[in-house]
């Protein structure tokens, strides 16, 4: 365990470090953003940005000399239908907050020809620290098998669905949103509920450009690595013995268009406060399939949808009064849809519903704007996004160095932590979060 | 005049590698298929290289000839001049005509797309 853990601090640390410098992947590839990027901008992928992640980051024109970390900045805007009772955050007021999201460096590239990485170092002004965000540092091997192209990889990651490829599983819209407005309360364990908290080992392949498996393990890190990572261990829970993960899909690119279906899923078992006991258990099973429409690229189309069941076997919060009972589930529905005009204008459209069982321990928190007062934590509702990417193409100022992306999103609640109104019993409204979000995003 | 000599004579010279019936081919419609197919990794401006190589007056040009580009082994071996006839070939299955080839693409299989999209890159130059 020691060993393992060692290996990621030096890991992190060789990373981390001015002595290997990465090039971005814009610069790496000789390709611009939006060969990658629907819209012209991250995170979501095209297909050729599928193939470039499966393929390990590990893609490049052929030249040397490719340097350059990546940043970006994230300065947003948040107001909500209704103040919150209280600040939304240290240094922040109750509504109508200007923020500097994120300040992020990324180092982000190809190390050989088998080894590349993706990792993000991460500042936010809610926050007020610096910390470690993502990380994917990829071993990949393309081969022959039976004739077929085939890529055999390995993932080391610390969240767990960061490296899948695809829109629907993963990364999925909104793509960003507030940190300072109430969201929905309950989440499921492998939808962000373990992220930076923890280190993963995945195996992959892609075989024949079609076929996707990929099988691993989470275990936690420790308090220390958490430490010199900058993550307040007292506000993270820990895995007993190692998480399987797994996931299978069919992808398929026809150039004009393409799409993926698949399952993933993952079984967690969960030492809450880090405290020896009994465990809380959750099963998770999802499927997920998108569909891109691509054409001339000058109308781009995508739909992605999921959903996510999780199932809870709840040992030890049940033991320590934190459940009210030992057995429940939360299930979670996403469908999205967007359209970009040339590369450069977008609108989506997501839906969401968040299902579960009622628990009154679990979600009844007494608290005003987030606890449940039927002590429900079924949510439901939408958000819609405009997005203006100037850069970013191929005869685009500062190409593959510069682009830009400003956006205005909506976020409206039909139901919240359980109701529709007053659902925590201090009379707010599901639509009172109803959240107007503005971001510009740079990157280099 | 001069100058427009050596035009004319380029010109006569780019009609003359390409046969009659890519001559024949819809430019427009090639124009959408490159956009569809190609575009991602390759660009239609003179020396600018994505993923593969520029485009712009490939129809006549020597393989593996553009200095700036990091092509494989197996193209800098294949020592081939691009006509339309070789672009026909290459592009219907491109692992099969350079076999340790860089390029992925599986291939185009309709021969009216072929037709269509090396006609509308004979006009690249």
């Amino acid at each position: 365990m020691k060993k393992i853990q060692l290996l990621w601090a030096l890991l992190l640390l060789a990373i981390s470090g001015p002595a290997l410098a990465v090039p971005s992947f814009a610069r790496q590839t000789g390709q611009d953003c939006a060969a990658c990027h629907i819209g012209s901008y991250g995170p979501q992928l095209t297909p050729y940005g599928m193939k470039f992640k499966m393929g390990g980051y590990t893609e490049s024109d052929g030249k040397d000399g490719h340097i350059p970390l990546s940043a970006m900045l994230v300065e947003s805007f948040t107001k909500t239908k209704k103040d919150q009772t209280e600040d939304a955050a240290p240094h922040f007021g109750n509504n109508n907050n200007a923020s500097l999201q994120e300040v992020s460096v990324f180092v982000a590239g190809r190390f050989s020809e088998n080894i590349g990485a993706f990792s993000q170092i991460t500042w936010s002004e809610p926050d007020r620290k610096t910390s470690m965000d993502n990380f994917d540092l990829r071993l990949v091997k393309s081969t022959q098998v039976a004739g077929d192209d085939t890529v055999f990889g390995i993932s080391l990651n610390n969240n767990p669905t960061v490296q899948d490829p695809f829109n629907s599983a993963g990364w999925k819209f909104p793509f960003i949103g507030s940190e300072l407005a109430p969201t929905p309360t309950a989440g499921q364990i492998i939808a962000g509920g373990l992220e930076t908290q923890v280190f993963g080992t995945t195996a992959y392949a892609i075989y024949d450009n079609h076929w996707y498996a990929e099988l691993g393990g989470y275990k936690s890190f420790s308090k220390n690595m958490l430490n010199k990572m900058n993550i307040d261990s007292a506000e993270t829970d820990k895995i007993s013995g190692v998480s399987p993960y797994w996931r299978l899909a069919y992808f398929n690119d026809m150039h004009k268009s393409a799409y993926n279906i698949g399952l993933f899923g993952m079984n967690t078992h969960i030492l809450p406060g880090r405290e020896a006991g009994p465990t809380d258990k959750y099963t998770d099973i999802g499927v997920d399939g998108s569909y891109q429409f691509l054409g001339t690229r000058e109308h781009v189309m995508t739909i992605n949808g999921s959903y996510t069941h999780e199932h809870r076997q709840l040992d030890s919060s049940f033991t320590a009064g934190n459940a009210s009972q030992k057995n429940g589930h939360l299930d979670r529905f996403d469908l999205n849809t967007s359209y970009h005009y040339n590369k450069t204008y977008g609108l989506t459209l997501g839906l969401f519903d968040i299902k579960g069982n009622t628990d009154d321990a679990l979600y009844n928190s007494g608290e005003a704007d987030f606890g449940s007062a039927n002590g429900s934590p079924n949510s439901r509702g939408y958000t819609l996004q405009a997005d203006w990417t100037p850069l970013g193409k191929e005869q685009s100022w500062g190409a593959p160095f510069a682009n830009m992306r400003f956006a205005v999103q909506y976020t409206g609640y039909t139901k919240f932590n359980g109701a529709k109104n007053n659902y925590d019993s201090e009379g707010r409204n599901a639509s009172d979060n109803n959240t107007l979000f503005t971001s510009v995003w740079f990157a280099i | 005049m001069k100058r427009l000599s050596i035009i004319f004579l380029a010109s006569g010279l780019l009609i003359s590698l390409l046969p009659t019936a890519y001559a024949a081919g819809d430019a427009a419609n090639g124009k959408k298929i490159y956009e569809e197919e190609c575009s991602d990794c390759h660009s239609i401006t003179a020396g600018k290289h994505k993923k593969g190589p520029s485009f712009f007056g490939v129809v006549g040009r020597k393989s593996a000839t553009i200095s700036e580009f990091n092509y494989s082994d197996a193209m800098r071996a294949k020592n081939i001049t691009w006509t339309a006839d070789i672009i026909n070939d290459y592009i219907k299955a491109p692992k099969k005509y350079v076999p340790g080839g860089k390029m992925k693409y599986d291939g185009l299989e309709d021969e009216k797309s072929r037709t269509d999209v090396i006609a509308y890159i004979s006009s690249l130059h």
